[in-house]
């Protein structure tokens, strides 16, 4: 059997994808490998929810076939969303991520209280377990979403703009502890965000969205000044510093 | 104390009712308010009110029918005799209830747009409803659209109760799932949870208590009871525990404390509830605010 196809965890097969009778992208055909860490990015209505929501069941594809093998996925939600006037604890909170796990009426047991533990020190917020979770900063907020995510004990962590909204210690905290994950955990990460240089230093592999049309590779080969003009209309410099990736518009000299 | 054991003398059922229907109202409040909808709590009860006033038109004798296929005397029950007006009020509250779930996840209307809609449409129709109801009946509709705490009687208390059952069954038993929708409803889809059915038991739920309070207490103590409570409970707890109890504390307690006033004050009752619950509300806020 080939090797690569071994690794293989999600394959989309000719699939469109789209709202009704509206396509917003056909002809997606690309493999998902048990390790990846893969970065969407493009502009704003290219499809990237589009394609998020479809991967997670929440809509079907229009036509083609997507094999996820019963994989079990980890959502981490644009923080803004979930916005509780309830005081809901960060305990509350995690625990929730068992809640798809126990059958219709089976209410949490010893060993979903040990797993909803050990995704609060994953994450480093054990600290904050009796905490309400409206009275926390926006970085720890993302930490505790990213917690319920791992209480899941997902094979795919998916998660949709983390770093939207946070301050800069924040913002490089919550890259690291993904990438952390990644790395030491070796799930399959999928992160959507519209900077694209950290994306670019995060991930190994790039799709980039443009209206109808997508490109999936690695993130050097996707991240050109050709492409990124291409898909955002504008020029966009890409530069690699000290190993870094820094890509910014070009401005009028 | 001698007014108290005549208000129980007289109206026992009045009293224990109005603490189930504020139980009711406020236990739901809670969700409603969180989940900031609560305007489906006026579209709810305008929907049901609809409802009651179609029920006017005999267009289906629903009491005949059932009369029939159960050999009673429609005449002589009076529990058939109310069946119509509940039955409608049930039926249009959850035809609201659908319609409103169609805006979950879609793009063209706001959640606020499609409830403005049934408020309005659900007000308009039942004005159409009087006009061409029987004049004789006219005044009967007008009294249960205004809805009394005071004419709650036996079988009302008994519904009411069979419903904070049902409520609290359902609550119990789908905690996890309602709890998850209610709360982030795109990641309980993500992780596998069928959010839309789940909001939709939850909306459902909702529709049954606010259509069978409205129908027995009025739409003014039923929409107050849904807000009120749950908000007073919300600025005053610190665990979600105690939200649920605050805000039905004050949902049960109020009703009859409420009874006793508009007794002394030959006041109605319904409103007298409202502007007590209000009052409770102000200074709570007031406490709240001066002690940031």
């Amino acid at each position: 059997m080939d090797k690569n196809k071994t690794n293989q965890i999600i394959t989309f097969s000719d699939v469109s994808i789209g709202y009704g009778r509206k396509i917003v992208l056909s002809n997606l055909n690309l493999s998902i490998e048990n390790n990846d860490f893969i970065g969407l990015v493009g502009p704003n209505g290219a499809g990237k929810t589009t394609f998020l929501r479809t991967l997670l069941g929440n809509i079907k594809p229009l036509s083609g076939t997507i094999e996820k093998n019963n994989l079990v996925f980890g959502y981490v939600p644009q923080r803004d969303v979930v916005q509780p006037l309830l005081p809901y604890t960060v305990h509350d909170v995690v625990m929730m991520g068992r809640y798809s796990l126990l059958g219709l009426f089976k209410t949490p047991g010893k060993s979903d209280e040990q797993i909803v533990m050990k995704s609060l020190r994953r994450v480093g917020i054990e600290n904050l377990k009796t905490m309400n979770y409206n009275s926390l900063s926006g970085g720890q907020r993302q930490r505790v979403l990213i917690a319920r995510a791992l209480a899941v004990q997902p094979d795919v962590l998916i998660l949709d703009e983390p770093t939207n909204g946070l301050d800069t210690p924040s913002h490089y905290s919550v890259l690291n502890l993904v990438a952390e994950l990644h790395d030491e955990s070796h799930l399959a990460v999928l992160i959507v965000s519209h900077l694209l240089s950290d994306v670019a230093n995060l991930v190994k592999k790039i799709i980039l969205f443009e209206a109808g049309n997508f490109q999936f590779g690695l993130t050097e080969e996707i991240l050109s000044e050709a492409n990124l003009a291409k898909t955002y209309s504008a020029n966009i410099e890409v530069k690699k510093l000290g190993g870094e990736f820094l890509i910014t518009s070009k401005h009028r000299s | 104390m001698e007014t108290i054991n005549l208000l129980i003398e007289l109206f026992p059922y009045a009293i224990f009712g109005s603490i189930v229907a504020g139980i009711i109202c406020s236990f739901l409040g809670v969700f409603v308010v969180s989940q900031r909808v609560v305007f489906l709590g006026a579209a709810l009860t305008q929907a049901a009110i609809a409802g009651v006033a179609f029920s006017f038109l005999h267009l289906l004798n629903l009491e005949q029918i059932l009369a029939n296929l159960f050999g009673i005397q429609s005449i002589d029950d009076s529990f058939l005799h109310h069946f119509e007006h509940t039955f409608f009020s049930l039926l249009f509250a959850l035809i609201a209830v659908l319609i409103f779930s169609q805006s979950y996840r879609q793009k063209f209307l706001t959640t606020d747009g499609l409830l403005g809609i049934i408020f309005v449409v659900a007000i308009a129709i039942r004005i159409i409803f009087i006009q061409k109801s029987p004049i004789a009946e006219v005044a009967e509709i007008e009294s249960i659209l205004k809805g009394d705490i005071l004419f709650i009687g036996s079988q009302e208390f008994y519904t009411l109760f069979v419903i904070l059952v049902i409520i609290g069954l359902i609550f119990s038993l789908f905690s996890k799932q309602l709890k998850f929708v209610t709360f982030d409803a795109d990641t309980a889809s993500a992780h596998g949870i069928n959010a839309r059915f789940w909001l939709l038991v939850f909306y459902f739920t909702v529709g049954i208590g606010i259509s069978l309070t409205t129908r027995f207490v009025g739409d003014v103590f039923t929409f107050a009871f849904l807000i009120l409570p749950a908000s007073i409970a919300i600025l005053l707890a610190k665990r979600i525990l105690n939200v649920f109890l605050y805000s039905v504390i004050i949902g049960g307690l109020v009703p009859p404390v409420a009874i006793y006033i508009a007794f002394q004050l030959d006041i109605s009752s319904g409103p007298t509830a409202v502007v007590v619950v209000f009052i409770i509300f102000l200074i709570v806020y007031a406490i709240k605010k001066l002690s940031k």
